[in-house]
Formats: structure tokens, C-alpha cells, sequence
């Protein structure tokens, strides 16, 4: 069941492991600065309409949509 | 500057909202100084504490999460580092979030030994259950750590001693842990240091940082480089390394640093509980929850205005009748000591009546930027730039302009100001020359004055709205019409980090709302002192004369041919209109000079307008033309003269024709 899923996709309050962020150079380096990069474990606290937020790090940070389309992530059991 | 003959440099670096102000003011309370970096827009606060006789300054440099060189901020800031060559570059870190904060310290001991990481909140850490061990943290990282707290008043004095006997003693240590890299980026990292010393440096800048840079495609870096030598076989090396990787470099050095970091900081804090649903997640379940979060905004909004006005309505009024005593006392006394009309008449209805335009303005500017500071310190304000970020996208623009439209309700150079967090540089200046569309606190006055005189209570409320709402759809379907002259350029995606709730502390609200409201009293203030002494010069010249045969009479007249048949707008009109182009605080006490002939000037004004005439005033002083110092202020953010051109004439274009086509309908259906 190792399936990779969309950030969008994945419910709130799951612990996801970032797989691969195919997002423009700018916006990778922005999230990789927040700690936001391939290998990182983090967990969707609001996805509903909006930008979403993820806690990473002990911190929340909002993601636009659109980006957060373009994260894959493995779901962590 | 000062007269101890012995001057430090500190630095102070941080991540934002990890406490970095708060410190920075607690150590030099009033001793500070708001200005701008060289060339930039960015502020650059400085200030100093003195310490057997030995003066310490200080800078607080802006908050950012890196060095690189994505934005001014992070430009200015490694500049500072390397070219003024602090004594030391203090990294001010969040206990509650040591991984992320501890970032940037690791990136700033590739540039310099002399750094000093002071743990903040510590006393929040303790709450959460964590303990930190600052010695082992030390150890490992191979700079001072100290763990402070804003809220603890022995911080301060621990801070400062640090601070002493780190410049004064050995008794420190300054040997910043060097951030080994995977083994290719290594052999990387030492070919392009040879190459670059084999060259001679032409910066001031570390030689291994420069080679970092080089990797990470750091652009300014590589520009600097390239202006002295020839580094094609370098950057041909990368690209063959980083395809075979299919690595981005610059996330790969990231990557790196945080993985050395997780390892530190697991080994130094114990009671670290990761993926917990925290106090702030649960209340932000129903702040930003998808139904609920509009109509809570709108709710903490209307009561925020409701606030601003009515509190500040008898403060205002209070001060109004002071001043109309206090002119009336010095009229007679000059009229008792024969002073020379002309003499009388500059002091009283110029000067004072100057003063007083300012005095008027400051209690809704003060309450206004005291309410905002209170919604900024308890973290509700990043949240409403978050659930606008929906609606703003509709309109191609982030959550974040919002906040620029808020503050420009109290005065539009603060709302010009607020435009640097925006990112793109399209939203940034189209939100800069349509921020005086929003009707700053001194058109809320005419409005609510004008719309009094006219209207029901509830019809005048009704205005109200209608009016804010058109000037809110002015700026926004202005950002659509300018998205059309950009060049489409991919706009860089929301990444906000989202603040946990705190109570807000009268320490931050106090300081926030003073630089804040600072700003309209110093800079606004002079503008308005000096248009009021204009006012009065034109419509006194030549002395004596009727209002309609004054410079400004003739000047109205001339004018009211053109703006009477197309928007209903005589010369009397007129007058306040053009008077209100410096400063808007001047249309009133206009209207108060022109309408005063015979009775009260309410009556008066309420007998020569229609209500057609009425409204198409309203109308037309809420967007025509920016103040003056909203022009200035739209001159330094934007550092062009033709977008401050087009700050003055786009809005005048957009009101002439926006009033004509409503007076002319108005004029058929009423
Ligand atoms: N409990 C606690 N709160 C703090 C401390 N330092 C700062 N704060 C709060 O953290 C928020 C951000 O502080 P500020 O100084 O504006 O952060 P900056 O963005 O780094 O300049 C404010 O609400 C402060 O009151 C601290 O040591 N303890
Ligand atoms: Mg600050």
C-alpha cells in the first residue's frame, strides 16, 4: 500500500511523509526553507476550501491550493 | 551620534514572530531609532543601551526565514553582516519551534563566526512541558546559547551582561560547527572554492559561503562572481551534477541543514511532542472553518470600525471645543492688543486651525492602529489574510494584500507601507496606487459629517456601506485592469505560516500602535500643517476680499464650468475639493470657511446642495486624488515617478468618470 497520494486529497490530522514537490524552483525553496522538502513528515491540520495548513516542525503553515495539488506525499500508518 | 568613545555593533536576526522586536525593545526601550536601509524600502530599526559608559547598538534586522537572495530583506540582511561587520549577529530562536528558528542560525554561521543564539520563550517552552539544555546545544552548534524570555524582566540584564563579556572576556567561544554536506556536494563545494581563491576574492564574503551560494544558484551571488571571472566550467559541473542527482541543489543544501539540525536539537530538548493537536488548531476549527470563518471576520471587522468610530467621536468633539475656545481667546487678545488683521487672521484660521486639523485626526488614528495591533499581537490578523486569501484570489491577488486594504482605512501611507509583504511585484504596485481609493480616517470624517446632514440615520449608514464597498471594488477590479499590462509571470503560490493564538500584551500594543500612528503624525502632520497655511494663503490673497473674488474663488469659478453641468459641482464645491488634494482633512474645515456666511453651517450647506449635488460630492472626495503624502509615500515605495504619476492621475480619470455617469442618472431619476 505504498500509493502516493496528492497533498488535497489527503484527510485532516493524517501524518504524511513528503515524497516529491514538482512546483516551480521559487516555491520549492520557500518550502524547503519552512522544512518542507522530500523525507519530511507532516500532518494536514485544515483541508477543506482554501489554502490548506500542515504542521511541520511544531509550526503551521498554510499552502495555496494550487501548490499544494503539485506535493505528493505516502501515507504514514 | 554619541559621545562614549566606545561603540559595539549587535545584530539581531530571527525568523518572524519568535520575539525578536519584544527583545529588541525591552534592551533599548525608547532609545531607538525607524529608518531605511539604503536604497530600499525595507525599515531598518536601530537603538542602543549603554553599559559601563560603553555605548551598544543595536539592529533589528528585518524578520526572514533564510539568507538567501529571494528577497530584499534577506539582501540587506546578509549585506549588514558581511560589510558592517557587527561584533556580533545575535539569532534570536523560538523554544517552541527550535528546528525551524535554528535555521537560519545555521545558515548565518556559514558567513560569520560571530554569532550568539538566544533561545526565546523560554518561558512558553517550560509551560509546553519542554526542556531545553542550552549547554548541549552550545557544544554541538559551537556558539553561545542563552535561553531568554521577553517576559521575564531578568532576561534583559542577563542579555546585557552576555553581551558584555562576550566583546570583553574569552569567556565564550566563537567556533560555529561547520556544516558538512553529503560527500558530492562536498567535492562540489571544494572545487569551487579553489577556483575561486586560485581567482583572489573580490568580496568580502566567506570563501566556503561563496561556494555554497554558487551551488544553491544563489543569483546575486553568481552575478557578483561572474562581473570579476569566468565560471561557465563551474556551472556546467553543477548542471551534469545536479541532472545525474535530479536534485535541486538549493532544496539539497536545505534538506541537509535541517536533518543536522533534527539530530541537534533531539540530543538537547526533551518533551518535544510532534503532530499533537494543539489549543490553537482547536480554535482555529471554527476561526477558519469553512462556513463560519466569513461571518466572524465580517462580525470582528464591523465591530472594529464601530469601535474606531464611535469611541473616538467624543474624544474628538471634546477637542474640537477646546480648540474653537482656545482660537477664540488668542482672537480677542491679538484683537485687544491691536495686532494687524491680517497678523490675526494668519494665527487663527491659519495656524491654529492647521493645528487643529492635525490634533482632530490623531485620537481615530490612535484607536484605529490600537485595535489593529490587538488583532496583529493575538494572531487574528494573519488568519483574516488567510480566509481572504479565497476571495482575493478571485481577483489575482493573495490574502496578504488585504491587509494593505485594512490599514489604508486609517490612513493610506500606512496602507502604502503595508504593501511590502506583498510578493508579487504586480499585486505589490497595483495595491500601492489604488490604496487611496479606501477612504482613509479623514474622509470617513466628510462622510460621516455630509452624509449626517443629508440622509436618515439608517439611509446615511446605508451610504456609508455603499460608498466603502464601491472603494473596495475600485482597488480590486483595478488589480484585474493592471494584471492586463503585466507580463505574466508565475506568481509565487501562498506559503504563510500561520501564528498560534496569543494574549495580547499592552507592551506590543503600546509600541506597535505608536510606530504605526507615529507615522500619520509625523508625516501626515506636516502635510496637513502646511496645506492649511496654503488654504488660507488663497483664499485670503488678495485681503479682504469676498470668498469669490480670493486666488481660490477665481480658481473655483474657472474650474465649475467644466464640473457643474458634468457633475453638478459649483464653485463653492469645488473650492474644498481642490483644497483637498495636499490633505483631505482639509475639506471640511473648507466647507467650514466657505458655508460658514450666515448661520450654521450645517443648514446652510443642507439649503445650497440637492441631494443629486450632495451625493456626487460624497462620491468624488472618496477616491479622487491621493494626498500628498500618500503620493510621497507611493514615490518611495515604488521609486518611480511614473507609476507616482499614475498614482495621481488613475484615480482622477476613475472618479470623473465614475461621478459623472452616477450624477447624470441621479439627476434624471431625482
Ligand atoms: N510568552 C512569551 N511571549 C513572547 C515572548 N517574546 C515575544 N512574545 C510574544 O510573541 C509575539 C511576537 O513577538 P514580536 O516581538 O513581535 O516578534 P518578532 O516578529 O520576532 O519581532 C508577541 O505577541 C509577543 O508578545 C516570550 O519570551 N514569551
Ligand atoms: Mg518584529
Amino acid at each position: 500500500m505504498n500509493q502516493l497520494f496528492r497533498l488535497i486529497d489527503v484527510d485532516v490530522n493524517k501524518i504524511v511523509l513528503v515524497k516529491e514537490i514538482s512546483a516551480g524552483h521559487k516555491a520549492q525553496r520557500f518550502l524547503a526553507d519552512l522544512g518542507i522538502h522530500e523525507g519530511e513528515k507532516i500532518r494536514i491540520t485544515k483541508n477543506d476550501v482554501g489554502p490548506i495548513i500542515v504542521e511541520i516542525k511544531g509550526t503551521r503553515v498554510a499552502v495555496g491550493r494550487g501548490l499544494a495539488s503539485k506535493i505528493s506525499v505516502l501515507m504514514e500508518e | 551620534m554619541n559621545d562614549h568613545s566606545i561603540e559595539h555593533k549587535i545584530a539581531f536576526l530571527g525568523n518572524p514572530n519568535v520575539g525578536k522586536s519584544s527583545l529588541f525593545n525591552l534592551l533599548t526601550h525608547s532609545h531607538q531609532h525607524v529608518g531605511n536601509w539604503p536604497g530600499k524600502t525595507i525599515e531598518k530599526k536601530e537603538g542602543h543601551f549603554i553599559l559601563s559608559d560603553e555605548f551598544f547598538s543595536l539592529i533589528d534586522l528585518p524578520g526572514t526565514y533564510s539568507l538567501s537572495a529571494r528577497s530584499d530583506e534577506e539582501i540587506v540582511t546578509r549585506k549588514f553582516i558581511t560589510e558592517e561587520e557587527p561584533n556580533l549577529v545575535c539569532i534570536i530562536a523560538d523554544a517552541t519551534r527550535l528546528e525551524r528558528t535554528l535555521f537560519l542560525a545555521m545558515q548565518t554561521m556559514e558567513l560569520t563566526k560571530n554569532v550568539a543564539i538566544f533561545v526565546n520563550m523560554s518561558d512558553l517552552a517550560e509551560k509546553n512541558g519542554l526542556t531545553i539544555h542550552p549547554k548541549d546545544l552550545e557544544k554541538q552548534l559551537g556558539v553561545p546559547v542563552l535561553l531568554v524570555s521577553a517576559v521575564d524582566d531578568t532576561s534583559v540584564l542577563r542579555i546585557k551582561k552576555f553581551l558584555y563579556d562576550a566583546i570583553h572576556t574569552d569567556k565564550y567561544e566563537f567556533n560555529p560547527a561547520m556544516m558538512m554536506y553529503s560527500t558530492k556536494i562536498e567535492l562540489m563545494i571544494q572545487s569551487i572554492s579553489r577556483q575561486i581563491e586560485d581567482r583572489g576574492s573580490c568580496t568580502e564574503y566567506p570563501t566556503r559561503w561563496l561556494a555554497v551560494k554558487v551551488l544553491e544558484g544563489d543569483e546575486s551571488v553568481i552575478e557578483t562572481l561572474e562581473a570579476e571571472y569566468d565560471l561557465t566550467n563551474v556551472f556546467d559541473k553543477i548542471k551534469v551534477l545536479a541532472k545525474s542527482e535530479k536534485l535541486d541543489l538549493n532544496v539539497e543544501l536545505s534538506k541537509s541543514k535541517y536533518s543536522a539540525l533534527h539530530k541537534i536539537v533531539a540530543s538537547s530538548v526533551a518533551g518535544f511532542t510532534d503532530f499533537q493537536e494543539s489549543r490553537s488548531d482547536k480554535v482555529d476549527k471554527i476561526i477558519l472553518n469553512k462556513f463560519w470563518s466569513y461571518p466572524i471576520l465580517i462580525a470582528i471587522y464591523a465591530v472594529f470600525f464601530l469601535i474606531t468610530f464611535y469611541a473616538s467621536t467624543p474624544i474628538i468633539n471634546g477637542i474640537d471645543l477646546g480648540i474653537s475656545k482656545f482660537s477664540f481667546l488668542v482672537e480677542n487678545w491679538l484683537i485687544n492688543i491691536n495686532s494687524p488683521a491680517i497678523l490675526t487672521s494668519l494665527i487663527v484660521n491659519g495656524i491654529i486651525a492647521g493645528i487643529a486639523a492635525v490634533l482632530l485626526f490623531i485620537p481615530i488614528i490612535i484607536i484605529f492602529y490600537a485595535l489593529i495591533a490587538i488583532m496583529e499581537d493575538s494572531g487574528y490578523l494573519a488568519r483574516s489574510a488567510f480566509i481572504m486569501d479565497r476571495v482575493m484570489g478571485k481577483f489575482g491577488l493573495q490574502g496578504t494584500a488585504f491587509l494593505s486594504m485594512v490599514m489604508g482605512f486609517g490612513c493610506n501611507v500606512a496602507g502604502i507601507m503595508a504593501t511590502r509583504t506583498i510578493k508579487n511585484e504586480k499585486d505589490r504596485i497595483s495595491m500601492i496606487i489604488t490604496n487611496s481609493f479606501l477612504p482613509c480616517a479623514a474622509r470617513l470624517g466628510v462622510i460621516a459629517f455630509l452624509t449626517g446632514i443629508f440622509f436618515e440615520p439608517w439611509l446615511a449608514a446605508l451610504l456609508m456601506l455603499t460608498l466603502y464597498g464601491f472603494s473596495i471594488f475600485l482597488v480590486l477590479a483595478s488589480s484585474l485592469l493592471f494584471g492586463l499590462f503585466f507580463k505574466k509571470s508565475d506568481p509565487l503560490p501562498l506559503i504563510l505560516e500561520i501564528p498560534e493564538y496569543r494574549r495580547p500584551r499592552l507592551r506590543n500594543i503600546f509600541h506597535l500602535t505608536w510606530t504605526r500612528a507615529g507615522i500619520f503624525i509625523k508625516k501626515a502632520g506636516t502635510f496637513i500643517f502646511l496645506a492649511s497655511l496654503f488654504i488660507w494663503l488663497m483664499s485670503s490673497i488678495p485681503f479682504g476680499a469676498p470668498p469669490e473674488r480670493t486666488i481660490a474663488g477665481y480658481l473655483g469659478r474657472g474650474i465649475s464650468y467644466v464640473t457643474e453641468p458634468l457633475l453638478g459641482l459649483d464653485w463653492k464645491m469645488v473650492i474644498p475639493l481642490i483644497f483637498g488634494i495636499p490633505a483631505k482633512e482639509a475639506i471640511i474645515s473648507a466647507l467650514g470657511i466657505l458655508y460658514s456666511t450666515g448661520g450654521s453651517i450645517i443648514e446652510v450647506i443642507k439649503a445650497s446642495w440637492s441631494i443629486p449635488q450632495a451625493i456626487s460630492f460624497l462620491l468624488f472626495q472618496l477616491t479622487y486624488a491621493p494626498c500628498f503624502a500618500s503620493l510621497a509615500a507611493i514615490r518611495t515605495e515604488t521609486k518611480s515617478w511614473k507609476l507616482t504619476a499614475i498614482g495621481f492621475f488613475y484615480p482622477l480619470i476613475v472618479t470623473i468618470l465614475s461621478t459623472t455617469v452616477v450624477f447624470q442618472i441621479l439627476k434624471l431619476v431625482i
